[in-house]
């Protein structure tokens, strides 16, 4: 299927792509380069400009600047209906005047595909998705899940080089979009397509995708792995899209760090700060110590049950402390009570560049994202 | 529950009564009306007798009429479909700010009371008018044409003041359109006609289908404008019941006209409604 002429990382090449209206830049500059068969979660927070990115790659907006390529050819001058591209709306976009066959047919008589292998492709696709047994059904008889999973069907029945889902997801409650997460990165392996998923839940970009690029002010600021992205995030802001963190402020100086009144050997990477800096650790990576052991001491405010752990809130002389603690069978310090804090200094992340507050609860995306359940 | 089951009657009931009040009176007046005898010396008979309806059957100026008027209202249907569902669609995709004013213009010939609407229509179609002396400037042979009172003319009056009425029919249904099912059908390779008949044009339909039912009806009972356009000879449905009203004076037999137009209009919308909107309407789930 690769055509020659391109690097295999190279399926999909986005180089310095902006988008203007008028004087708003919706998408700033956007490079990034897509692998065949790869699953990309273009994650950011509302309005950052995953949507017109992936309108853009799908032709139906058009770059103020940059370039597009797929399989090495530029797209600029390929109208959207020549891409081939599969796109899934985040309002589905099902034709409601079509049934569930009619809708997944439609791309194949675009394509003059003979009748009976038509119905069999049409027939295949459904399966895949598991709705064989509504294909005479109209999509406003259907739930938003089966309507998902009729708008996947019909992006991918046409075999697209590349499949773009914008937030296919963002409509269902809680448990069926687990269930479908879990669909769609079967299917999506099982197919083998490119595809780019756009999200601003980091939870669905973490649990779906091969790489994560997260987005902000119509920019990428990282691009990784979903645990690298997690783990060493670039920016306070990657940080805090990406899951809960604290932050220590400390004053460091030789290797050693200080923290009211616990000092502690930086390890290499930090080891040559100097001076105020500011710290960065995950909630899990803390860990609570009775009160005479060696950490950063501080007062149990609050704990909150969560199942499979226990989200406990810690008042230091460095500020609130979330600590995620792991529901062994016992319940951890209690309110009110004298403990200290421990942590493996491995588990720090300098995170000077401006952050705008110690971020503390559930995670606020700066532009106000809809808060997600703790991840 | 029983409170709950008559609340509807009881609170419709102010409206209906009314409604019965102002339509239903006159209408059953004029249909009794039309069973009525008449005399020119002695005016209306109070008779029971199917006299009326048995003249019009037999009357060939009134077959023409019929025809006429049913003729015109379908011409103008056509036309008023063929004019006004492009006409919405491209105001439709005009940049905002030049929409409204747009959609102003369009709907402008509601505004202006007929006689006057009309009377610009004479004043164009004239023999002396701007069209004929338009025609002649350039230097078309065989001016003046007779354009006034022909059914070319009134036509031309009844779509201008129609075609509005099915722009906004449409109107409404473009703006409940998705407009992501168009670009979902161009991702799956469709070209803009195809995007056109297969995923635009299947969901603007009923308001297309409302827009010709409401331009059909409204263009077969029309009387200013065929009055006016049409002259004393050409004559509609109401306008031969104004002129048996008001000039013969012989009110049963224009009731009778009245009543067979108005059964005729019936005839036609439950057909239109009954055979193809149900249809469309059907498959979109609306009805
Ligand atoms: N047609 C337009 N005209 C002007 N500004 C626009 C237009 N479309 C988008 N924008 C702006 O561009 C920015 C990016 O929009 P975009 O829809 O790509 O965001 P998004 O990341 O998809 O957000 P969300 O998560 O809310 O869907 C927003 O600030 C938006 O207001
Ligand atoms: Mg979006």
């Amino acid at each position: 299927m690769a055509a020659p002429g391109f690097p295999a990382g190279d399926f999909l090449v986005l180089d310095g792509v902006a988008r203007h209206y008028g004087t708003v830049a919706a998408v700033r500059d956007v490079s990034v380069r897509v692998a065949q068969g790869e699953f990309l979660g273009l994650l950011g927070p509302s309005g950052c400009g995953k949507t017109t990115t992936l309108q853009m790659i799908a032709g139906f907006e058009t770059p103020s600047a940059g370039t597009i390529r797929l399989e090495g050819r530029d797209l600029a001058a390929i109208p959207a209906n020549r891409r081939n591209i599969g796109l899934v709306f985040q309002s589905y976009a099902l034709f409601p005047h079509m049934t569930v066959a009619e809708n997944v047919a439609f791309g194949l008589e675009m394509r003059r595909i003979p009748k009976p292998e038509r119905t069999e492709r049409v027939r295949r696709a459904l399966d895949l998705v598991h709705l064989s047994h509504l294909a005479g059904r109209f999509p406003r008889q259907m739930s938003g899940g089966q309507q998902q999973r009729v708008a996947l069907a019909r992006a991918l029945v046409i075999e697209p080089r590349l499949l773009l889902l914008d937030e296919p997801l963002s409509n269902l409650d809680a448990k069926l979009r687990e269930e479908m997460q879990v669909e769609l990165r079967e299917v999506q392996k099982r197919v083998g397509v490119t595809t780019i998923l756009v999200t601003h839940d980091q939870n669905e970009a973490m649990a779906l995708c091969d790489r994560v690029a997260v987005m902000q002010a119509g920019s990428i600021v990282q691009i990784d792995e979903p645990w690298r992205a997690y783990d060493a995030p670039a920016d306070a802001f990657v940080a805090d899209f990406l899951g809960r963190s604290n932050r220590l402020p400390v004053r460091a100086a030789k290797g050693m760090a200080q923290v009211g009144g616990h000092a502690f050997a930086l390890p290499e990477p930090l080891a040559q700060a100097r001076g105020e800096i500011t710290l960065a650790i995950r909630p899990e990576r803390l860990r609570i110590r009775a009160a005479q052991e060696a950490g950063l001491p501080g007062r149990v405010h609050s704990r909150v049950f969560l199942g499979g752990f226990w989200l406990v809130r810690v008042d230091t002389a460095a500020g609130d402390m979330m600590v995620m603690v792991q529901n062994t069978g016992t319940p951890p310090a209690a309110e009110g009570e004298a403990v200290t804090l421990d942590w493996d200094p491995h588990s720090l992340r300098r995170m000077d560049a401006a952050a705008p507050e110690p971020i503390q609860g559930p995670i606020q995306a700066p532009v106000a994202a809809p808060a997600r359940g703790a991840a | 529950m029983s409170r709950s089951r008559f609340a509807p009657a009881a609170l419709s009931a102010p409206a209906l009564l009314t409604m019965g009040a102002v339509l239903l009176v006159p209408l059953v007046s004029v249909a009794v009306l039309s069973f009525r005898g008449f005399d020119f010396d002695k005016g209306i008979l109070p008779v029971w007798s199917l006299a009326n309806y048995a003249e019009l059957a037999n009357d060939g100026l009134f077959h023409e009429v019929m025809a006429r008027t049913f003729r015109i209202a379908t011409i103008v249907t056509v036309l008023c479909i063929a004019v006004g569902v492009p006409e919405a669609i491209i105001i439709h995709r005009m940049a905002p700010r030049w929409r409204g004013l747009m959609l102003l213009v369009v709907v402008g010939p509601l505004l202006v009371s007929v006689v006057v609407r009309t009377f610009g229509w004479m004043v164009l179609l004239g023999t002396n008018g701007l069209i004929n002396q338009g025609l002649d400037w350039i230097g078309v042979p065989g001016t003046p044409f007779r354009l006034m009172y022909t059914e070319l003319a009134i036509i031309l009056g009844l779509v201008h003041v129609m075609v509005p009425l099915v722009v906004l029919a449409v109107w409404a249904s473009l703006g409940r359109l998705d407009p992501a099912l168009a670009r979902a059908a161009e991702s799956l390779g469709a070209g803009r006609v195809a995007v056109f008949r297969r995923v635009v044009l299947p969901n603007i339909m009923p308001g297309i289908l409302a827009g010709a039912l409401m331009v059909f009806c409204l263009s077969a009972s029309a009387f200013a404008t065929p009055q006016m356009l049409g002259g004393r000879r050409l004559k509609v449905a109401a306008s031969m019941t104004y002129t048996e009203f008001l000039n013969t004076l012989n009110w049963p037999l224009g009731a009778a006209v009245a009543v067979l137009l108005l059964l005729a209009i019936l005839a036609a919308t439950l057909l239109w409604t009954g055979l193809v909107e149900r249809r469309a309407l059907r498959r979109l789930g609306v009805g």
